[in-house]
This record gives structure tokens, sequence and C-alpha cells, in this order.
């Protein structure tokens, strides 16, 4: 069974060695930041930070908790160098085994209550993440619950906010996110503000569900318990009737305006770019805010190879190949690199051909598209192994014909570097498909045979040659 | 009242035109309430106009202007503009300035 709670989650990786604890006085105004992301450049560690300027040691600050594979297996109570395939199976497995929530009457969260009168958003070590951002982003790695208007779901995403002044805050929830539909078709509407609880630290299990790429009315609290292989214990908010994990470090009750809007962003995002999307958001009043004693923030230093990418690698690779599986798309495996920034995923599959490969980008991109390429490769290429992908792809896939491009407007990611700044305001883009596959109508004969030692050497020689690289102690 | 703000817009000449407009600005001030948003209908200048306080104007993508404008504040307007969620904030902004 996963960490509890997020102590636990820290103890952990602190003695698996991928946590430094930094009780030097830092600085919240892109100092500490500062350090985390370099942490996310390096492959480094998490980051606990015990005394911050301005604001003493009342409230701690922990940065980027699984932006390394090892730390995403700690997360899932494997060992730490677990490989990332099985990483990809055990996620794969115990989607399939939801375990539903328990609702609990008392929570370590629930240690002090500040009423909304009394709240004061800049009592709270919020980081300025990058110099140039339009605020300091309190949502970065959190879990934020809302419920549907019309119907029982609730959902939980991880979604940007930002302090706007003492009880303000604006976010952004892309439209297209769960959350946004929410709003947009249940509240707005009505005229009704509607109510949030943002989750900071709880436990793994359950923010990685939130970030998870998931169903539509799927329930994200089921997820958890599953990839945590316990239920999640959770309680209700003091202000609304939502409910949230009752181990979190903090809760902030909110209710997102149906009628208001206030600045949000730029904001350095996942993709690894501040690309412009500002201006287009939503804006809450807090109601409450509740926490554990000596609480602790959470921070995902939101750039290249942050703790998202890690998570939507995994969650969004096996959405797609849920999803080409459910078209008959003859998919065997995924893989989205986290260097990729959630714009680049490798299908492998058993057929290919610029008919899978036009299937593929269609269905990757027919309700709301967040992948901008995506390269397709035979059976025999790994996915997790990049360098045989971009073989692959260099060599395989035909300049003209093997590109394969659908073009939409209103769904496209508005994060995408490479849009203009018209197309990411109208969310107008388009996604390519590298079909990097033999064309199956190729004749065997004539097809070009890959130099490779698997491929291109008899049976009898491979063996040979393998039992002598294990003599030579390769 | 800070001594130094900054602002980020989509079209520098509505800002720089000498009339009013309206503004998000980000309170500079050192502290814990450095970059407190706060809304306001005022005037900008530059050069910058001695005695009031210093504005930087940012890109929409954050990218500061290499030099510095002032804000002579003429009110502080409400926390939140009167608008639908996702409604884009400059147009919303624009239409403020027009009541």
């Amino acid at each position: 069974m996963a960490h509890k709670d997020f102590r636990g989650f820290l103890a952990a990786i602190e003695s698996s060695g991928d946590l430094v604890t930094i009780n030097d006085e830092v600085d919240w105004d892109q100092e500490l930041s500062g350090i985390g992301r370099l942490g996310c450049e390096r492959n480094g560690p998490a980051f606990l930070f015990t005394n911050i300027k301005d604001y003493g040691s009342r409230i701690r600050v922990a940065a980027n908790p699984i932006a390394t594979w090892r730390r995403v297996a700690v997360a899932l109570n494997l060992p730490a160098d677990t490989p990332l395939r099985r990483l990809y199976q055990v996620y794969a497995e115990r989607e399939d085994k939801a375990i539903p929530p328990i609702l609990v009457n008392d929570g370590a969260c629930k240690d002090v209550i500040i009423p909304g009168d009394k709240v004061d958003l800049f009592d709270l070590p919020v980081p300025m993440v990058h110099e140039g951002d339009g605020g300091r982003y309190l949502g970065t790695w959190d879990l934020v619950v809302s419920k549907d208007a019309k119907s029982d779901w609730v959902n939980w995403g991880m979604y940007r906010f930002m302090v706007h002044n003492e009880r303000l805050l604006t976010g952004y929830p892309r439209p297209t996110s769960h959350l946004g539909k929410m709003l947009l078709e249940g509240y707005v509407p009505q005229g009704r503000p509607m109510p949030i609880a943002i989750v900071i630290g709880a436990d793994l299990p359950s923010h990685i569900a939130a970030a998870a790429t998931f169903r539509m009315s799927g329930n994200e609290a089921d997820l958890a318990g599953g990839l945590g292989e316990r239920p999640v214990e959770l309680i209700k908010c003091e202000t609304s009737d939502l409910y949230v994990p009752a181990s979190a470090e903090m809760v902030i009750e909110a209710e997102i305006y149906p009628d208001r809007v206030a600045q949000e962003g730029p904001y350095g995002e996942y993709p690894g770019y501040r690309s412009g999307e500002m201006g287009n958001a939503i804006c809450a009043r807090v109601t409450a805010i509740t926490h554990r004693r000596d609480p602790i923030l959470t921070l995902d230093t939101t750039g290249f190879m942050d703790s998202s990418a890690t998570t939507t690698s995994i969650s969004g690779a096996i959405a797609i190949k849920r999803r080409l599986e459910r078209h008959d798309v003859p998919v065997v495996e995924v893989y989205v690199p986290p260097e990729g920034g959630v714009h680049l995923a490798v299908v492998s599959v058993r057929r290919g051909g610029a008919e899978v490969a036009q299937k593929v980008v269609e269905v990757l991109t027919a309700r709301r598209a967040l992948m901008s390429k995506i390269i397709i490769v035979d059976e025999d290429v790994d996915v997790f192994n990049m360098a045989a992908v971009i073989h692959a792809f260099a060599t395989k896939c035909h300049p003209d014909r093997g590109t394969h491009i659908t073009r939409y407007e209103g769904r496209a990611n508005a994060l995408t570097p490479a849009y203009s700044l018209e197309e990411r305001i109208a969310r107008s883009g388009a996604t390519v498909a590298f079909d990097a596959t033999w064309p199956p109508q190729w004749p065997a004969e004539t097809t070009p045979i890959r130099a490779t030692l698997d491929s291109m050497y008899a049976p009898d020689v491979q063996r040979r040659v393998l039992q002598r690289w294990k003599t030579l102690g390769l | 009242m800070a001594t130094e703000y900054e602002t980020f817009v989509r079209d520098r000449s509505r800002i720089l035109s000498g009339r009013e407009v309206v503004l998000t600005l980000r309170d500079l001030s050192p502290g814990r309430k450095k970059y407190r948003g706060v809304n306001v209908r005022a005037v900008v200048s530059r050069p910058p106009q001695s005695g009031e306080p210093v504005l930087w104007i940012r890109s929409v993508v954050g990218l500061k202007d290499s030099k510095p404008c002032s804000v002579r504040i003429i009110e502080e307007l409400p926390e939140a503009f009167a608008a639908e969620p996702y409604s884009d904030f400059f147009d919303v902004m624009e239409k403020a300035e027009r009541r």
C-alpha cells in the first residue's frame, strides 16, 4: 500500500536518497523555485525548504514531489529503481482496480480552521515561481475538487491558481477541462458560484489521480484508491458539500464566480515555456482555509521535466492506448516521453501504414487535442527506447507520404508554444502523425531489413554474441 | 500607495496613449504582500513623471520593457470585473474603460 499521507511519502523519499532538506533561509521570490527548477532540469532530488524569507519556519515548502521516475515508483510504493515499463504496467493494473474512498469525521487537515473573513493568502509562503510570471502561484501541485451541477459526478483535477489579493485567487483550468466544462455548462448559465476545494499536500496517489488523464465522469477518488491500494479517507469541507482527502496538509475552500474575472497569468507552464496564454481565466473567492499543524505547502516548479510530466506520461499514455483500442487501432504500446512536455506520443502498432496513421491522429484529436505530434512505429521498435524511436522516425517516415496532419478549431492546446498568439487565443491548432511504419502493401522481399543484432544476424550467432558479451563482463 | 508596480499588456499603444486606462497593477513593494494585484483607473507616462510611482510594463509572455514608465492612479476599482469566466480579460478591461 502507498503511504497514507504526504509526510509518509516525504519520509520514504528521504530514505531512498531522493529528498534534500534545506534549512538555510531561502527567498520565496524566485530563489526557492529556482532551486526546484534546476532540480527538474538535472534530474535532481525533491526539496524540502524549512526556513523561508519573510515567513520563517512555521510553514515549509516541498518542491517537485515526483519529477523523477524514482519518486513516482516510491509514490506507488514500489522500489525506487523499478524499470519504467514496469511502472507503466503497475499503473495500468491498478487503474483497473478502483477502490472507493471512505468518509471520516476527523482528519489532520482540520487541525486549524481559518474562516473566510480571517483569510489572508499572503500569510502563506506562496512562491514566485518564475521571474515575469503574472503573480505568485499557490496551485501548482494541487488537487482541485469540484462537483457537477447536474449530477453526482465529482471531479479531481490539477489546475494552476494564482494569488490576486488577500482572498481572491485566479486560475486557469482550461475551458475544455472537466472543471471548465462543469463551470460553463452547469453553473454559469444559472449564475451560481461553483464551490471548489484546492487541496495541497494530500497522499501522492490522490495527486497522481488528479493530474491523470482520466475519462469524463470518472471518479478520481476511486482511481486514487486503486493506485494507492487503499481507500482514500475523505472529510467534508467547512463551507461546501465537497469532500477532500482528510490527511491533506492544507485545503483552500473557495467559490468560482460565475460572472466575474480578474487577471491571471502569464505563467511558465508544463510544456516548458511561458506562452502568453493569459487573460482567459476564472476567479475564485476563498471561503475558508483548513490545515494541519505546521503545514507543508507543495510546489511543482512547472516547466521542462516537472512533476506533471511524469504523471501525465503514464496516465496519458494509458489513456491513449485504451482509446485507440476502443477504435480498433492495432496498438501494442504507447509511451509519452516526459521530455516532450505532453506534446509528443509514441505509438507502436502490429500493422501500420497510412490508414492506421490517419485513424490514430483522428481518434486522438476528436474531443480535445493536447498532443501535437505522434510518432507511429512498428511493434519491433521499443517505444520506451527513444534512441530506437528516433532511428525509426528518421529512417522510415516518408517526408511526404508519412505525415498525416489534422487541423481543428476551438479545442487546441492554448499552451502549445508553436502556435501563434492568435492561434493560442482562438485555440486553433493541428496535430501531425509521423508514420514510421513500413507500408503494409510493401512485399517482404523488398522491404528493408534493419541492420541490428536482433534483425540481421542468424539466431545462433545472436545467441553466441550475447553469451560472449556476458563472459566479457560487458 | 506603493512606489513601484508592474502590469501586463497585450497592446502597449493603449497603455501609453496618455489617456485614462484600466489596468491591473502588481505591487512590487518588498515583503509578504509583494505581487498583490489591484485594479485601477490610471494614466501611464513614459518617460516617468517625477513624484509618481514607477511602472514596469511586461508583455503577455512576461517580457519586461527595458524602459520604465510612471503611473498616476486616479481610482481603485473592485477586485474583479463583471464578465463571464474565460472572457478575454484585455477586452473586459477596455470595456471597463468606457463606463
